[in-house]
């Protein structure tokens, strides 16, 4: 019985280690601006991309219908990934990772009830 | 009723006696301070709220005891400030490049304690769900610390469950907010629920809200279905275990209309037709088992204010449990081997609508269902015949007393019809139950933390007469992270004596009653007190509760005063319950949901004439649950030990050991159980693998006087541990939602 804690908590241990060891290898990453507009095309959108190859993060967001993906090199592209995300019906145009930090801190500026939303389905 | 709240919520910052609190909000940019629109500006621990205008502008109600003011919006670092005066704010928030809140794949807590409610509830949503084996209602419960499951019996695969140590009949069992699984369905009804059918589940302790009766002595059980106008298309889970137990479950919504008028068609199957007998005692570990139903749920949404859901639901089940060799076909006789047969038939219908007036003030609501059960079944030789048609219709007034929301009232009267029909050794007992009642509550909610509830109802009972029910709740947060609530409150239930001690039958010695029908009444009270903090950045919830149970009348099974019968008699004197629960949720790591929680029983009833403990009843429940999920939830690890206190063993005079040791005659030892989950999630469709039982834990002789069944010593009703032993099972999910 206590080998079987043991190994239980190996396991669990094992769990916490490996995405830790997974991220030190390079990861590639690519963002799009898009035309999400809802929280529920957010949802599906982020739902779908989460699944594409060798996706290792993902950063999905209405507000500023912006769109950051980390993925393991070799494994996928970023034309595959603009691909996915056209397949779902919205907009995928590369931008650089300087002009994804510009647009959300812009769209930050600009206001956005988003976090107002966050906020209630944390309270109840 | 939702409605109501939310403009509860809205208009309450404008009509309190409270002053108002000025300022305006700028971001700190690199080309200086920018006035932020749009930030998020609230008491902490408070629904009450407003947001920055165009220019950062804001205005807030301040009420005196509020000081606390949080900031918070996208890409910023969240402010809280210490306001004790009404001088203008000004305010600079600093920009928080990590956008955290944006991130898609937020990590649902699968069971939390809410900080709203009145009473204190814990609520286990999908997340909790997917944790467990979960193949029905009793076993979502397997991670759940303030529910114990348990065998009846070692024959029938009958579960019981126990909330605050008192045994599930105690509890209010409801689906979709109507009192539902109750009567004939008691023994077997929490297995009729299946688990992926369910959206959440929501377990409140301690006397529940008059509105939906007097029964709830130790608390409320409410399982929410999967509703038609969501998200999901398509549903279909198949499952295996190692038994070779099979089951399929699947669930479809239809938008007829739009989302204003939707159906959704529910199917459940599962078939157990290999017969296990792991520990040698010639005896079925569990019985074999067929189960079909099928439900259709429709609702419609006007989204103006209307809204309608009907339903109807049906079951067929078949169980055999016995000896190795009993057949389905065979007589029942001392010739052939002993054998349970039990069949059950059962149709369901609901119908409940509700109506928000213009005004937001007023809401109207009709909640009714309808259930038709037929049992027939024998137990060896002894056979039992059953059927029961039961009706519940309850209508609600709400109403806002004040413009401001402080003073709400609920009114409503309800009915209750129960036609029950029942054989046992050769005599038909028969007894309609008509029970109207009325009922009023009074919530008082000056602010968002503290809460007051009043509750009375009267009922006029066509057996048991006139009786009134009080009760009461307050809820009060403060000093940020405290919540203490408390309620008392007085409880009634029809016991129907026989039905629901029917497992009883797997046993030698035949059921005595004096009444077939009586009403169980007690008080209830508890205390509850929840802390939230932050440790290390994530959620800390600290709880402990107590409550305490106190019996006027009850049905006290007495299997120890006489060798010859089964006692199924009145309270005569002291019984009482209480229970003490520690519990501290928190994430160690992040992703990582750790569970910890003990809870100390302490059931006594007065039994033959003497104060005893309560027998096959644990003395204690720890509970260690760990889940965690990888980042975008691809994997999801799951890993849950219960540590079970002892307890007694009932014996009457005369009975001897057999086989067992004499230390273990009385008296059983604590006993641990694990279970294991792994599921990876893939786009459409999930696979999870588990095993039940990991240490293999098995109670010893679950069925003494195996060897000879129709003996003097017969008896599968001393079940204290599990029966079955290590189970590894298999499941698949397909999921594909509307867009």
């Amino acid at each position: 019985m206590r080998k079987i804690v043991v190994s239980m908590l190996a396991i669990i241990m094992l769990a916490l280690i490996n995405p830790v060891l997974a991220q030190k290898k390079e990861n590639k990453v690519v963002c799009f601006k898009s035309d999400m507009d809802c929280a529920n095309c957010e949802k599906t959108v982020g739902e779908y991309l989460k699944f594409e190859k060798g996706v290792k993060d993902l950063k999905v967001d209405h507000a500023s219908n912006t769109i950051r993906v980390e993925y393991k090199d070799g494994k996928n592209t970023d034309e595959k990934l603009a691909k996915a995300i056209e397949k779902k019906g919205y907009k995928a145009e590369k931008i650089t990772p300087e002009q994804y930090k510009v647009i959300v801190e812009k769209t930050k500026a600009e206001g956005h009830h988003h976090e107002v939303e966050v906020h209630r389905e944390r309270k109840d | 009723m939702r409605k109501l709240i939310i403009l509860f919520i809205i208009v309450f910052p404008f009509v309190s006696h409270a002053q108002n609190l000025r300022g305006i909000v700028y971001g700190n940019e690199q080309d200086g301070k920018q006035p932020l629109p749009g930030v998020n500006i609230f008491w902490q621990g408070t629904n009450s709220g407003t947001a920055s205008d165009g220019d950062g502008n804001f205005e807030i109600r301040k009420q005196e005891h509020q000081h606390m003011l949080v900031f918070s919006f996208v890409g910023y670092e969240t402010k809280t400030l210490h306001v004790d005066n009404l001088n203008k704010l000004e305010v600079i928030l600093q920009p928080n490049l990590e956008i955290e809140e944006v991130s898609v794949v937020r990590k649902n807590r699968g069971t939390y304690l809410s900080a709203m409610e009145t009473i204190q509830t814990e609520r286990i949503g999908g997340a909790e769900l997917h944790k467990a084996a979960c193949c029905n209602l009793a076993e979502s419960f397997e991670t759940n610390p303030s529910v114990d499951l348990s065998y009846s019996d070692a024959i029938t695969g009958a579960k019981q469950i126990k909330l605050l140590g008192l045994d599930g009949t105690y509890s209010l069992l409801q689906v979709e907010n109507m009192p539902n699984l109750r009567g004939l369905a008691t023994t077997f009804g929490l297995t009729y629920i299946p688990g992926p059918w369910m959206e959440s589940i929501q377990v409140s302790k301690g006397a529940a809200s008059v509105l939906n009766g007097y029964d709830a002595i130790a608390g409320q059980i409410n399982a929410e279905l999967k509703k038609p106008d969501s998200n999901e298309k398509l549903f279909l889970n198949v499952f295996g275990n190692a038994d070779s137990r099979l089951e399929f479950n699947g669930n479809t919504n239809i938008r007829l209309k739009g989302d204003t008028l939707t159906t959704g068609i529910l199917v459940h199957g599962h078939d157990l037709s290999a017969k296990n007998d792991h520990n040698n005692d010639g005896f079925l570990d569990e019985p074999l088992s067929q189960m079909f139903q099928v439900g259709n749920r429709w609702k419609f949404n006007n989204h103006q204010g209307y809204m309608a859901q009907a339903g109807i639901n049906l079951l067929w089940e078949d169980r055999l449990g016995g000896q190795v060799d009993a057949s389905r076909n065979m007589t029942p006789s001392v010739d052939n081997p002993y054998g349970v047969s039990i069949k059950n038939n059962r149709f369901d219908a609901f119908f409940k609508t509700g109506y928000v007036f213009p005004n937001g003030r007023t809401a109207v609501a009709w909640l009714s269902n309808f259930s038709q059960h037929e049992t027939d079944s024998y137990y060896g030789l002894t056979d039992y015949v059953a059927d029961e048609t039961r009706f519940y219709g309850s209508a609600v007034l709400t109403r806002d007393l004040d413009i401001s929301g402080w003073h709400t009232l609920n009114s409503g009267f309800s009915f209750i019809f129960d036609d029950f029909d029942e054989m046992l050794y050769g005599s038909d007992i028969r007894r309609i139950e008509k029970v109207p009642g009325i009922f009023t509550e009074y919530t008082y909610k000056p602010n968002a933390n503290f809460t007051l509830m009043a509750g009375l109802r009267a009922d006029f009972h066509n057996i048991f007469g006139n009786f009134v029910t009080p009760r009461m709740h307050f809820r009060y947060h403060f000093a940020n992270h405290f919540t203490l609530r408390g309620s008392a409150g007085k409880g009634y239930r029809t016991a129907n004596v026989i039905s629901e001690n029917i497992y009883m039958l797997a046993n030698s010695r035949p059921l005595s009653w004096k009444r077939d029908v009586m009403q169980e009444e007690a008080w209830n009270y508890g205390i509850a007190f929840v802390q939230n903090y932050m440790l290390l950045g994530r959620d800390l919830t600290l709880n402990a509760e107590y409550f305490r149970t106190d019996f006027q009348s009850q049905l006290i099974v007495d299997r120890e005063t006489s060798s010859e019968y089964i006692l199924l008699s009145p309270l005569d004197g002291k019984s009482y319950a209480t229970s003490l629960q520690f519990d501290l949720r928190w994430q160690p790591v992040e992703r990582l949901d750790m569970l910890l929680a003990y809870r100390i029983n302490d059931i006594k009833q007065t039994i033959g004439g003497e104060l005893k403990e309560k027998p096959l009843t644990n003395k204690y429940k720890g509970l260690i649950n760990l889940n965690y999920t990888t980042n975008l939830k691809k994997w999801m690890f799951d890993y849950t030990v219960q540590f079970n206190g002892g307890g007694r063993i009932p014996r009457y005079p005369g009975d001897m050991p057999l086989g067992q040791s004499d230390n273990n005659f009385t008296s059983f030892e604590p006993y641990t159980i694990m279970n294991a989950q792994i599921t990876k999630y893939f786009r459409y469709w999930s696979i999870y693998v588990g095993v039940e039982n990991l240490a293999n834990f098995k109670q010893e002789n679950p069925i003494e006087g195996a060897d000879n069944p129709f003996g003097p010593q017969f008896s599968a009703t001393n079940v204290w541990g599990p029966v079955m032993g290590r189970k590894i099972y298999l499941g698949l999910r397909f999921n594909l939602n509307y867009e």
